[in-house]
């Protein structure tokens, strides 16, 4: 063993760490090492030293001051407004509060996110990215008073122009998001306009005129929104009222005996 | 130790409930620890009013005081943590100056003897906040190694690397008042 391995080892050998092993190596070098001996010796001496400093007594007066300042520390706290208080008795605990406060407020957002996202068509659980495209789009149904009754109609296939290709990288993929769903309901309307192409027929001219009127209406609404989320809404509105439209003619199917 | 903490246990409810007595009691039973540690660490002219700060902390926090550690260990914890507080603001090392060192009599080369500790307390004095606290609380206090990294809130094994690094700095610093004069050999022949 060394000077240096053993200066190192000095004092925690006089301290008693040292397993017995550590301890005989210590000891054996310092047999043979007066220089090591010498700062053994001195290190031993300033520790018995140090222990053996007196105690210090505090000056009599120092209770006395310790008394006072925490009598002023309470007729502070008396002073102060009622909330202030409160605020003071509950502060240490606040760090705990913050981190139970976090945990809750993200399992919330959370929450809130997933069902506001679930509630858009195609953005539902299970369509997110990488689950790979639905092969039927599910269509929202919001009834109207006069179709309560509708068994709701029937899927709608995924148009083909749903499909947008994907940007190269994330982040460009990300900003064509907006206009992905946008062509989506789009290609969702153009699809339901198809299908409603055949009862129209049967329409009456009034029920044509009215249903063209309000079509036309929510188109412009489309036109108008702004890109994003106004003008999901926008086309949301559009794809319910030709689902209803859809559905209408179908219960009127039924309800005449024939097929929808 | 288990009625240590149904003491401390007692004591800690007393004084919660405000009760002078279990107040003054507690004061005495740490008065010289925390007098002794804030004078060893700030020195003699600020000591006082650390300990003041301290208790004052002590009652004021033991509503909060959880238990997760000794009441012991917390008090010494506040105490240390005021006096290098005090240390900071005051915005200078505490320093014996290097003529209360030099002015002191030379010791004879024959037993412990006061002027030795009063060479040792100057040069205490001289250490850096940190070297000082731990030789405080492991050297002078005698606190175990476990106890010293609970209240320096650091790892056992950092505890005793500051401490051998302060009483190598503490060696330095007393020259040749420490050891055997008679037997030194000379510094720097060492392998």
């Amino acid at each position: 063993m060394t000077c240096d391995d053993t200066r190192r080892r000095l004092t925690a050998y006089l301290d008693g760490d040292l397993d017995a092993d550590g301890g005989t190596l210590v000891r054996v070098h310092l047999r043979g090492c007066a220089a090591c001996r010498q700062v053994a010796t001195e290190e031993a001496e300033l520790r018995d030293e140090l222990r053996a400093l007196p105690v210090l007594d505090p000056p009599p007066a120092l209770w006395a001051g310790v008394q006072a300042r925490l009598a002023a520390a309470e007729e502070a706290a008396a002073r102060r407004p009622w909330w202030r208080r409160a605020l003071a008795r509950w502060t240490p605990a606040l760090p705990r509060f913050a981190a139970g406060g976090l945990v809750a407020a993200a399992a919330v957002t959370a929450l809130w996110w997933r069902t506001h996202r679930a509630g858009e068509p195609g953005i539902g659980p299970g369509t997110g990215p990488g689950t790979g495209p639905e092969p039927v789009l599910e269509v929202i149904v919001h009834p109207t008073p006069e179709i309560k009754a509708s068994p709701g109609p029937a899927p709608v296939a995924r148009p083909a122009s749903c499909e947008i290709p994907e940007a190269a990288d994330a982040t460009a993929d990300l900003a064509l998001d907006d206009a992905r769903r946008s062509g989506c309901y789009a290609a969702t309307a153009a699809a339901l306009v198809a299908e409603l192409e055949a009862p129209r027929a049967e329409w009456t001219a009034d029920q044509r005129a009215a249903f063209d009127d309000q079509h036309a209406a929510l188109r412009q609404a489309v036109a108008a929104a702004r890109e994003g989320r106004p003008r999901h809404r926008a086309w949301r509105a559009v794809v319910r009222y030709l689902q209803g439209a859809l559905a209408r003619d179908e219960v009127v199917a039924l309800a005449s005996g024939g097929a929808p | 130790m288990a009625a240590a903490l149904a003491d401390d246990a007692q004591l800690i409810a007393a004084c919660r409930r405000g009760e002078a007595r279990a107040m003054e009691m507690l004061y005495h039973q740490y008065k010289r620890r925390v007098f002794g540690m804030a004078h060893r660490i700030v020195g003699a002219s600020d000591s006082e009013e650390v300990a003041q700060e301290v208790f004052v902390r002590v009652f004021r926090g033991l509503a909060a005081f959880r238990g997760d550690s000794a009441l012991s260990t917390w008090i010494y914890r506040l105490t240390v943590n005021a006096a290098l507080s005090h240390l900071a603001r005051r915005g200078r090392r505490h320093e014996v100056g290097d003529d209360d060192l030099t002015e002191l009599p030379a010791p004879p080369a024959t037993e412990r003897d006061s002027a030795l500790a009063s060479r040792i307390e100057a040069a205490l004095g001289r250490l850096p906040a940190g070297y000082r606290a731990i030789l405080v609380l492991h050297d002078v206090e005698g606190l175990s190694h476990e106890e010293c990294a609970a209240i320096l809130d650091c790892r056992v094994g950092t505890c005793k690397s500051q401490l051998h690094k302060a009483r190598a700095r503490m060696r330095e610093l007393l020259g040749d008042s420490l050891g055997d004069r008679g037997a030194r050999a000379p510094r720097g022949t060492e392998t």
